[in-house]
């Protein structure tokens, strides 16, 4: 626990030295500004495009446009970005040998593994919260009528998605020693749960479905409940991802 | 009982065996040179000893506690510095050592005087800049210093001095003598001068065995060529003695290079009496009478070959 503790402390500290943690944050924060602006924007730009003798009819921009840019911006660019950021978590430490010190200090090697997703956790819920809040004051000046349903869940579901995508990482990273190994394992698993969504009955446990569902909880075409057994799921997978890094990592010839 | 106990131990990658049954013992309060080519297999004996790999057969016991691969609860008693230490390079010296205490469990009071006579011991007191920015030498010693911080019973160097240059070499080997009284040290080399400078035991690993192993001075004994240098005045005193007839023995060879002989006794029971003896006969006084010592060169060349 000690072990523990003082090595979350650690990551915390280098991704705020090396930059990381204000990367995400600036990236994150961005997003959650031009959310609702771009929706505000949009008729506008596309007007000035349009040429004489073109009529197009465009709906008045609402809260649900600001919404579904903040689940588009989040959902590719952001988990995108966080992934990337966090694809050397492990490798650059295995092959630079920094941590063979602090395992021969006795810091175990479960301790490790935990305080690395604790860590990628917290970074991507303060994220994620910066995002939501700056869109969410926004949309609320910008269109205050606007009305929303499942509004949290909904961003729920992707933060759960987002530490699905993290266990996925992390297993990956464990597994192949190297981040574009990581890249790569973590890309099929994306890859494979969006084939898997083809298939009609299995979109209630795909763990996709926690990123793709967003909008339709947020206009009420998909009820919440849909959702539970997905969230069973993504829960599951996440700490057996978990599980198997430790299991890896405790395994693996330093 | 010896700090770090060594039992059969069976290691090979692939199909390339590198240890094939390893004993070794270490008692307690010695500095060990373990010596051996590159590539004999010392780094990976070091690891197993820390449980970063898995051996294939074989136990290893540090102060009485077996060494489990992975997670080594025997860690706890050792202080590692690995051949080419790796830092954080964002932390300074004193960040680095409070967060090697944390992992240890020492106190924070613990950790922070401990930090600073560590850090005033291996020479980075008012070293306030980032590990980044540091030199291979000053690495290295900031290695020794987070080796030395939980006061371990067995302190293991990999080749601390191999990439050094002379003065940093000389600094780390007397930083490792300071250490001495407090810990037992193993520490591999392939430099033999350091293993003279400092170590009072060595152990030779060739083809995956101990090749020789005992104190300094135990093994030179053991490995005494029977040998002796005669210096004299001149090249035909020199000549004079190297003709004479007692010497003409299939047993004893004789090589003279100026006014130096050399004599090299293949019969045990032969001494410097009979050499004494010969030259008081032809009332010759030396310059010089030595006994030819075996060197550590030559001893690390005959058992490797």
């Amino acid at each position: 626990m000690k072990g523990y503790l003082a090595f979350l402390k650690k990551e915390l500290f280098e991704y705020a030295k090396t930059y990381k943690l204000f990367i995400m944050l600036i990236i994150f924060a961005v997003f959650g500004i031009t959310n609702p602006l771009i929706a505000k924007l949009m008729p506008e730009i596309v007007k000035s495009f349009i040429t004489d003798g073109v009529v197009i009819t465009l709906p008045e921009p609402s809260a649900y446009d600001a919404w579904t840019q903040f689940f588009k911006n989040a959902t590719q660019m952001g988990l995108i970005v966080m992934v990337i950021l966090f694809s050397g978590v492990l490798s650059s430490e295995l092959s630079k040998g920094t941590l063979i010190n602090l395992l021969t200090k006795g810091l175990f090697r479960t301790a490790v593994i935990l305080s690395k997703y604790t860590c990628m956790v917290l970074v991507w819920t303060i994220s994620i919260v910066l995002c939501f809040g700056l869109t969410y004051g926004y949309t609320v000046y910008l269109f205050p009528q606007g009305e929303t349903s499942n509004l949290l869940f909904s961003v729920f579901c992707l933060w759960l998605f987002g530490l699905f995508l993290l266990a996925a990482l992390l297993f990956s990273a464990t597994l192949t020693g190297n981040s574009y190994g990581g890249l790569l394992i973590t890309g099929a698993v994306v890859v494979v749960c969006m084939i898997m969504n083809i298939i009609p009955n299995v979109h209630r446990y795909n763990p996709i479905s926690l990123a793709t569902d967003n909008m339709g909880l947020v206009l009420n075409s998909i009820e919440a409940s849909s959702l539970y057994s997905t969230i069973m799921i993504s829960c599951l997978l996440s700490l057996i991802f978990v599980s198997l890094s430790i299991v890896i990592f405790r395994k693996k010839q330093l | 009982m010896g700090v770090l106990e060594i039992k059969q131990l069976y290691k090979s990658f692939g199909n390339r065996e590198v240890l094939k049954g390893l004993d070794m013992d270490v008692p307690e309060h010695s500095i060990f040179g373990f010596v051996g080519q590159n590539g004999a297999g010392k780094t990976t004996t070091m690891k197993i000893i820390l449980g970063l790999l898995k051996p294939d057969s074989g136990s290893v016991t540090v102060c009485g506690e077996k060494v489990t691969y992975g997670e080594s609860k025997a860690n706890r008693h050792i202080g590692f510095l690995p051949d080419v230490p790796e830092f954080y390079g964002y932390m300074n010296p004193m960040e680095y050592l409070k967060l090697c205490g944390e992992i240890a469990g020492l106190s924070k009071t613990r950790i922070k005087s401990k930090s600073e006579e560590l850090l005033e011991l291996v020479g980075l007191k008012d070293q306030k800049k980032r590990i980044g920015g540091f030199s291979r030498g000053m690495k290295q010693r900031l290695g020794i210093a987070q080796a030395l911080l939980n006061e371990p019973k067995l302190l293991i160097c990999d080749e601390p001095t191999s990439a050094l240059d002379p003065i940093g070499r000389k600094e780390i080997l007397d930083i490792l003598l300071a250490a001495k009284g407090k810990t037992t040290i193993v520490f591999s080399t392939h430099i033999l001068s350091d293993v003279e400078r400092i170590c009072d035991r060595i152990a030779v690993l060739h083809d995956g065995k101990l090749a020789l192993c005992g104190t300094l001075s135990e093994i030179k004994e053991r490995h005494r060529l029977h040998g002796f240098i005669l210096e004299f005045e001149s090249e035909e005193t020199a000549s004079c003695f190297e003709n004479a007839e007692e010497l003409k023995q299939p047993l004893i060879s004789l090589s003279r290079d100026g006014s130096t002989v050399k004599v090299l006794m293949k019969d045990c029971d032969m001494d410097g009496h009979f050499l004494l003896g010969v030259l008081s006969q032809k009332r010759i006084v030396p310059l010089k009478f030595a006994v030819m010592e075996p060197t550590l060169e030559s001893l690390f060349i005959e058992v490797v070959r």
